[in-house]
């Protein structure tokens, strides 16, 4: 059974098509990355997840079910566009939220306290939102999101504008909910996040989708045509035919091979001039292969 | 399990009901007002004409007499110099004195004529309290000399001249009883106006509510679990409850403060006000059913717009048809049962303030009372459906106002 499911969703905003044809599934227990440039309708997509808006058409199915208001209680959102009550206090906030996602008041209480003592910000409980600093917010803002111990998180751009501190904190959380079998949605364009993170991914662009399915099976369906190559000494071996293009840094190469067969050749080459610390041949990182299905979809459209 | 529209007004009731802008609208509004109606009212109790004018008459008993009446009238405590019979310099004497404002004026009777010619003459244009008091004494005076000559008696002269009094009475459930209408229109002048602000104040708060929900992008957290009904629903319920629990205060310290003791005890035993059990009720209903009516309308504006300051562009939507309502005050109290009055107090926007008035100062047939109320509740309807549907889409919203063509097209998303 999927968590959530969605099959040949179409929306669109008076003449602009937001979404188009957009399936797919997210496993239980898995961590899910939706990807795609901005504008490209991630929002969008989540916001039909999650009833805000109904896809004109095509089907939602959250746990199993067609799309029903009560499974919502088992949904956490953390919206892009971040928001808290200003003026209320930090407490009364996440027990107000907690209430809203069907807990009672002792249990949210109890519940605030432990999340913020586990995110390092029980000072900011009895303050009022607009007092705190901006990290502190999104810090509440995260915890919110999972007071209420949802089966599935979602997230939208969970990581904009977090110091590496908090973002490792919240990466951390994230894999330590999966462990505990939550479903976990986020949307993002950092891509060293996602590949480090996910088992499964959508790219999508202009509305559909141009890549999707496991991390895994994504990344061993490109050849394994670039090197990295770190080195002190002469660089001619660049110019060898074997490869395609390459980015020269400091002491160090990015090359793109026109054949994996290529990659011995031009490490005798190299080490006969320079001295090679480090070779390394492998895949595609998600980036490339993100600049490259997204950049020639543009192409295509443009 | 408390229903998100309970738990979305109890939040919205508690955090409003805690702000210092609470507190010192409800000391404020109603300290205001009374202060200013109870200033007005002892002003013009005590506003009795009080310039210094000379009298310049060829006739000296109808100078002296005139005298008499400006320095001790009903309604002037002047200071009269009588100049009779005028000298050839006289004129230019009074001129200057008035010019170096030693006398605010003078009044020069001409008896030459068969009908005396009377002119004052002032330094200032607009002195109509001075002028309106001259005539009126001019006019008793002639009378009472036109009397004399027509071989009066003085005794029978005086008491003809007496002012009268008249008493009213009113009929309510066939019972008659003494009214005092000064009182029943001070107190229906106060609520009407309490009524007033009430509604605008409290409208604006939900506007203002839901902007700072956009502005601060709770929505989104919120429709994540949350319908916009409950949400819009929930917030018009939050509100008005503040609204109410304002009012409550109003009327509590108002019975308070119309108890005899500390009426008399400031001064105002005449012009106590007072305010009656179904006024009251009257009072509660029409703020319920006037603050939905303009909350709805202060609703759809509040998720159209981006800021506060987008939002006092279409402050006048709320405020002109209120505004309506105090151009038409004058015709209805004077005659509140006028067809005129009738048909503005059924116009469900004027309904909450003017039939209000109505049926604090007159007896309302029960039948328009039904109709005022079937007319609110229908237009309450039909305006929540339309803010049902521009709330929905605009709360989600940012950035440039919709224009009127979207908005229509708003509608018809579901």
């Amino acid at each position: 059974m999927a968590i959530v499911q969605l099959q040949h969703v179409r929306k669109a905003y008076d003449t602009k098509v937001a979404v188009d044809d957009l399936s797919f599934s997210i496993e239980p227990g898995s961590m899910f990355g939706l990807l795609g440039p901005n504008g490209s309708g991630k929002t969008s997509s989540i916001r039909m997840m999650i009833g805000i808006t109904v896809p004109d058409s095509g089907t939602v199915e959250l746990f199993g079910q067609p799309f029903d208001r009560k499974n919502l209680q088992r949904v956490g959102y953390l919206p892009e566009e971040r928001g808290l009550y200003k003026k209320m206090k930090v407490i009364d906030q996440l027990i107000f939220l907690g209430q809203l996602h069907g807990l009672d008041i002792a249990t949210a209480t109890k519940r605030a306290h432990v999340w913020c003592e586990r995110m390092e910000i029980t000072e900011a409980i009895p303050k009022k939102t607009e007092e705190l600093s901006k990290g502190m917010q999104q810090k509440i803002q995260f915890i919110a999101t999972l007071l209420h111990e949802p089966d599935l998180i979602i997230m939208d751009e969970p990581f904009s504008g977090l110091d590496p501190v908090n973002s490792t904190l919240l990466m951390d959380t994230l894999l330590d909910l999966r462990k505990q079998g939550r479903t976990i949605l986020f949307s993002t364009h950092r891509m060293d996040q996602v590949e480090k993170l996910c088992d499964a991914i959508c790219l999508i662009s202009r509305g559909k989708i141009v890549l999707s399915g496991g991390m895994r099976e994504i990344k061993s369906s490109y050849p394994r045509n670039r090197v990295q190559i770190t080195f002190e000494g002469d660089s001619t071996f660049l110019r060898n035919p074997g490869i395609e293009e390459y980015k020269l840094y400091n002491s160090s190469a990015e090359i793109k091979l026109r054949d994996e067969s290529a990659a011995q050749q031009i490490l005798a080459q190299a080490i006969t001039g320079a001295q090679v610390t480090r070779f390394e041949v492998m895949e595609p990182t998600l980036e490339e292969i993100f600049i490259e299905e997204v950049g020639a979809g543009g192409k295509v459209d443009a | 399990m408390p229903s998100n529209t309970f738990l979305i007004a109890k939040r919205e009731y508690l955090e409003r009901v805690r702000t210092k802008a609470f507190v010192i609208t409800t000391l404020l509004i109603p300290m205001l007002m009374g202060g200013g109606i109870l200033f007005s009212v002892l002003k013009s109790k005590n506003s009795k004409s009080a310039s210094h004018i000379a009298v310049i008459s060829q006739d000296t008993d109808l100078a002296l007499d005139l005298q008499n009446e400006l320095e001790h009238g009903k309604d002037s405590e002047m200071r009269v110099d009588v100049i009779s019979p005028p000298s050839p310099e006289t004129r230019s004497a009074v001129v200057a004195q008035t010019v170096d404002k030693q006398i605010d004026g003078f009044l020069w009777i001409d008896t030459s004529a068969t009908a005396p010619k009377t002119i004052y003459t002032s330094v200032n244009h607009a002195d109509i309290s001075t002028k309106d008091t001259i005539s009126g004494a001019m006019r008793r005076v002639m009378m009472r000399q036109g009397l004399k000559h027509h071989g009066l008696g003085a005794g029978d002269i005086k008491t003809m001249m007496e002012p009268v009094e008249v008493e009213t009475d009113t009929i309510k459930n066939g019972e008659i009883s003494k009214s005092d209408t000064m009182t029943a229109f001070l107190g229906a002048y106060v609520l009407f106006f309490l009524m007033y602000m009430a509604v605008m104040l409290h409208g604006m708060n939900v506007a203002r509510s839901i902007i700072e929900e956009k502005t601060s992008r709770v929505f989104e957290v919120m429709l994540a679990t949350v319908k916009p009904q409950e949400m819009m629903m929930g917030k018009l319920f939050g509100v008005g409850a503040v609204g109410l629990t304002q009012i409550g205060i109003w009327v509590a310290a108002a019975i308070l403060l119309s108890s005899q003791v500390i009426v008399s005890a400031v001064g105002a035993g005449a012009i106590q006000i007072h305010f009656s059990f179904p006024q009251i009720v009257a009072f509660i209903g029409y703020f319920i059913l006037g603050f939905l009516l303009y909350s709805g309308i202060a609703a759809a504006i509040g998720a159209m717009v981006n800021s506060e300051q987008e939002l006092q562009q279409f402050n006048l939507v709320i405020a002109m048809p209120l505004a309506v309502c105090m151009f038409v005050l004058g015709p209805v109290i004077s005659n509140p049962s006028s067809t005129f009055s009738r048909v503005m107090s059924l116009i469900p926007t004027c309904t909450p303030l003017l039939m209000y008035l109505r049926i604090s100062i007159s007896n309302v047939a029960w039948y328009d009372i039904v109709a005022s109320i079937v007319l609110m509740l229908l237009t309450i309807w039909v305006v929540m459906w339309f803010t049902a549907r521009i709330y929905r889409v605009g709360i989600l919203m940012y950035g440039k106002r919709p224009t009127l063509p979207e908005i229509l097209r708003w509608l018809k998303y579901s």
